[in-house]
C-alpha cells in the first residue's frame, strides 16, 4: 500500500467536557497547499497545534511518512511554522533570526551564511539582514518568519493566519509571494485562515471546518459548485438561502415549491437528503437573472447598490425573505426601488439542503 | 502628523517643569544630601585635614578583609538569587494566573513579615541543635553539626532568602511580557529546553536580572541586621564595621571614609547598569 505523505487520523481534542476537535481526518499528499477554512472556534488551529507538537491530543493520531510524530516533542519534529503574531526574536537581527534554527542545529558557519542569504533572497528581503525586527514592516516580519521557518528545509509548513493582521493590500501582495515560494520551494504546506477569499486564491485543496469537524474537503471550484452541507454553501463564496414549502426528491435532483407557491424543477439534492420535505434552496447572487417574460419568482425591489463593475440589488420575496443578486450594471438597469419584477435562475445552479 | 499633535499635547506639561517635585527634592537636599556632604567632609577633615583616613583604611589588613567579605558575600548573594528566581519567575510566569497569585502571596507576605523575625528563624534553623542540624544527624548524613551560623555561611543563605522577592519580583514582570508564541517559534526551530532558555528566554529577560541583580547587590553591599545576627565577630561585614566604628570606636573621620567608598561603589556599579541596560525601568 502506498504510505500517504501525511495523514491526520481520527483525531479528537477535548478540554474538559468542550470538544474542540471531533474525529478529524485527513490525507495530505506530499507537496499539496492544504487550507484549514472556518469559523474562530471550528477546531482548525488546534488541529495544525497539534501538528506542531503544542497541543497533545486527546485521541487519534497523526503520522508523517507512516511514522506517528505524536511522542516527538516540538523541537525535534523539524515542522515549520509561521505564526498569527509577529514571533521574530525581537533581541536578534534579521539575518539572525533566520539563521537561529540552524545556529541550534549546529551547522557550520559558512553552511548558515550560504543559506541565510538563500532565504533572503526567496522572500525578496535581500539587503535587509542587519535590520533589527522591529525596524520592519508587519509584512516583512511576517517575510521573515517565513524564511525563518523554511530555513532547516522542513517537510511540512504550518501557517496558522500569518496575513490576518495586515491590511487587504498587503495581504493580497504577500498571498502571492506565498504562493510563489511554494512553487518554488515545493513545501507541503498547512494553512490556517477564516477569509474564504484568501483560501480561494492560494489552496490546492480546501478543508473546512465547523464546530471541531470537517465539513467537506475538495478544490475551490468543487466547494463552490457543489457544496457538500449548508454550511460549507454559506461559508465559501457569496450566497442566498430562500425557504422551501415542499420538495418531492427524484434520485438526485428535486421538485421544490416556495413558500408562495413558485415551483421550480430539477434542483440538485445536498446533504444526505433523500426523503422529501421542506429545507432551504441556495442560489448564489451571480447566478440570478432579471426575467424578462414574466417567468420565475415573483419579487419587489428593496435597494439598488452601484459597486462599479458590478451592481447589486436587494429584493424581497412574497413572504418577506431578502435575496440579493450581482451583475453587470448594464443588466439592471430597469431596476428600481419599489418595482415588482421576477427572478430567475438555472436550476442546477441552485441546491437543495434538507 | 499624530506625532505633532503628540508633541504639542506634550510640551506643556513638559514645560511645568520641576514645580512639583520641589518638596521631594527640599527633602532630599535636607536629610540626603547634605549628611552626605557633611559625611565626606568629616573623612577627610577628623582627626585631621588629608586623605590618611583612606590610606588607613585600604592599607590595614582587617579593613581590607572586611571589604573582601562583603563584596564576596554580595556577589555569592546576586548570583544565588539570580540562579533560584529565574525558574520560579518562569513558572509564575507560565501557571495558570490563580495559582500564580497564590504563589506571589506567599513571596509578598514572607517578604512583609518583619525581618529581624524572619532573621532569628534562620538562627534558630541553622544552629549547632537546630532544625536542620539535627535532621541531617538523625538521618545519618553528618556526624557533627554544621557550622551553619555565626559565620558567612549563615549571612549569605539568611541575606539570599531576604533578597530573592527583590529578584524574583523584577524578573517575573519581564518573562510575563515575553510572547509565549516568541518560545513556541523557537520550540520549532529545534530549540530545546536549554537552548530556547539560553538562546532566547535569557537575552530578552537580561533587563529584569539586571535590574533584580543590581537592587540584590547594592543593597547586600550595605546590609546590616543580617549580617550582625547571622554573622560572627571575626567575619565582618562592611555595615557593621562602619557601626562599630561609630558607635563603639567613636572614630567617625574612618567610618565617614567607609561609608563613602561603600557609596562610591554603588554609584559606579548603577552607572554601568544604566551603560548597557539602560538603567531601571
Amino acid at each position: 500500500m502506498n504510505t500517504m505523505f501525511l495523514s491526520i487520523d481520527k483525531l479528537r481534542k477535548t478540554y474538559g467536557a468542550v470538544v474542540a476537535v471531533d474525529n478529524v481526518s485527513l490525507e495530505v499528499p506530499e507537496g499539496e497547499f492544504l487550507t484549514f477554512l472556518g469559523p474562530s472556534g471550528s477546531g482548525k488551529s488546534t488541529t495544525l497545534y497539534a501538528l506542531a507538537g503544542f497541543d497533545e491530543p486527546s485521541a487519534g493520531d497523526i503520522r508523517l511518512r507512516g511514522a506517528s510524530i505524536l511522542s516527538t516533542p516540538s523541537h525535534k519534529r523539524n515542522i515549520g511554522m509561521v505564526f498569527q503574531r509577529y514571533t521574530l526574536f525581537p533581541h536578534l537581527s534579521v539575518h539572525e533570526n533566520i539563521a537561529f534554527p540552524l545556529r541550534v542545529r549546529h551547522q557550520s558557519a559558512s553552511d548558515i551564511a550560504a543559506r541565510v542569504k538563500a532565504m533572503l533572497t526567496l522572500v525578496r528581503l535581500e539587503g535587509y539582514g542587519a535590520r533589527m525586527p522591529a525596524h520592519l514592516s508587519g509584512g516583512q516580519q511576517q517575510r521573515v518568519a517565513l524564511a525563518r521557518a523554511l530555513a532547516y528545509d522542513p517537510p511540512v509548513l504550518l501557517m496558522d493566519e500569518p496575513l490576518s493582521a495586515l491590511d487587504k493590500k498587503l495581504r493580497e501582495e504577500i498571498q502571492i509571494e506565498i504562493r510563489r515560494i511554494h512553487q518554488e520551494t515545493g513545501v507541503t504546506i498547512l494553512y490556517v485562515t477564516h477569509d474564504q477569499e484568501e483560501a480561494l486564491r492560494l489552496s490546492d485543496r480546501i478543508a473546512v471546518f465547523n464546530h471541531g469537524r470537517i465539513e467537506q474537503v475538495g478544490t475551490g471550484r468543487e466547494l463552490y459548485h457543489n457544496p457538500a452541507t449548508r454550511f460549507v454553501a454559506g461559508f465559501v463564496g457569496d450566497s442566498n438561502f430562500l425557504e422551501v414549502a415542499d420538495a418531492e426528491v427524484r434520485g438526485e435532483r428535486a421538485r421544490i415549491t416556495f413558500p408562495d407557491g413558485t415551483t421550480l424543477a430539477n434542483v440538485p439534492v445536498h446533504g444526505g437528503a433523500s426523503a422529501s420535505g421542506t429545507g432551504e434552496l441556495m442560489v448564489r447572487p451571480q447566478s440570478l437573472r432579471l426575467s424578462t417574460d414574466g417567468s420565475g419568482l415573483p419579487v419587489r425591489v428593496r435597494d439598488v447598490t452601484f459597486l462599479g463593475d458590478t451592481s447589486t440589488v436587494l429584493f424581497e420575496t412574497a413572504w418577506g425573505q431578502e435575496i440579493w443578486l450581482r451583475a453587470a450594471a448594464s443588466q439592471i438597469n430597469n431596476a428600481t426601488p419599489g418595482a415588482n419584477c421576477h427572478l430567475e435562475w438555472n436550476a442546477t445552479e441552485s441546491h437543495w439542503f434538507a | 502628523m499624530s506625532q505633532t499633535t503628540v508633541a504639542v499635547e506634550r510640551s506643556p506639561r513638559r514645560g511645568r517643569g520641576i514645580g512639583p517635585a520641589v518638596p521631594a527634592m527640599l527633602l532630599l537636599a535636607l536629610f540626603f544630601i547634605i549628611p552626605v556632604f557633611s559625611l565626606l567632609l568629616r573623612s577627610v577633615t577628623e582627626p585631621e585635614l588629608g586623605l590618611q583616613n583612606y590610606g588607613e583604611l585600604f592599607a590595614t589588613s582587617t579593613y581590607a578583609r572586611v571589604f573582601f567579605n562583603t563584596f564576596m558575600v554580595a556577589t555569592v548573594v546576586t548570583a544565588v538569587t539570580l540562579i533560584i528566581a529565574y525558574p520560579v519567575a518562569w513558572l509564575l510566569a507560565i501557571m495558570p494566573q490563580r495559582h500564580a497569585n497564590l504563589v506571589m502571596a506567599v513571596i509578598l507576605i514572607s517578604m512583609w513579615t518583619n525581618l529581624l523575625a524572619r532573621t532569628y528563624a534562620w538562627m534558630v534553623l541553622l544552629q549547632r541543635t537546630g532544625v536542620i542540624n539535627t535532621t541531617l544527624m538523625k538521618l545519618g548524613l553528618i556526624s557533627e553539626p554544621l557550622a551553619l551560623v555565626k559565620n558567612l555561611t549563615g549571612v549569605t543563605i539568611g541575606m539570599t532568602y531576604i533578597m530573592l522577592p527583590f529578584v524574583i519580583l523584577p524578573l517575573y514582570a519581564t518573562i510575563r511580557a515575553i510572547d509565549p508564541s516568541t518560545l513556541q517559534a523557537a520550540a520549532l526551530c529545534g530549540a530545546g529546553r536549554w537552548q530556547a532558555f539560553r538562546r532566547v528566554l535569557l537575552p530578552l529577560s537580561a533587563p529584569g536580572a539586571a535590574a533584580g541583580g543590581l537592587m540584590v547587590f547594592v543593597m547586600s553591599l550595605g546590609y546590616f541586621v543580617t549580617p550582625a545576627l547571622l554573622g560572627g565577630a571575626s567575619n565582618m561585614m562592611l555595615a557593621e564595621m562602619i557601626a562599630q566604628l561609630v558607635q563603639s570606636l567613636l572614630n567617625w573621620g574612618l567610618g565617614s571614609a567607609a561609608a563613602f567608598v561603600l557609596l562610591v561603589v554603588t554609584l559606579a556599579i548603577y552607572a554601568l547598569q544604566i551603560r548597557f541596560f539602560g538603567g531601571m525601568r
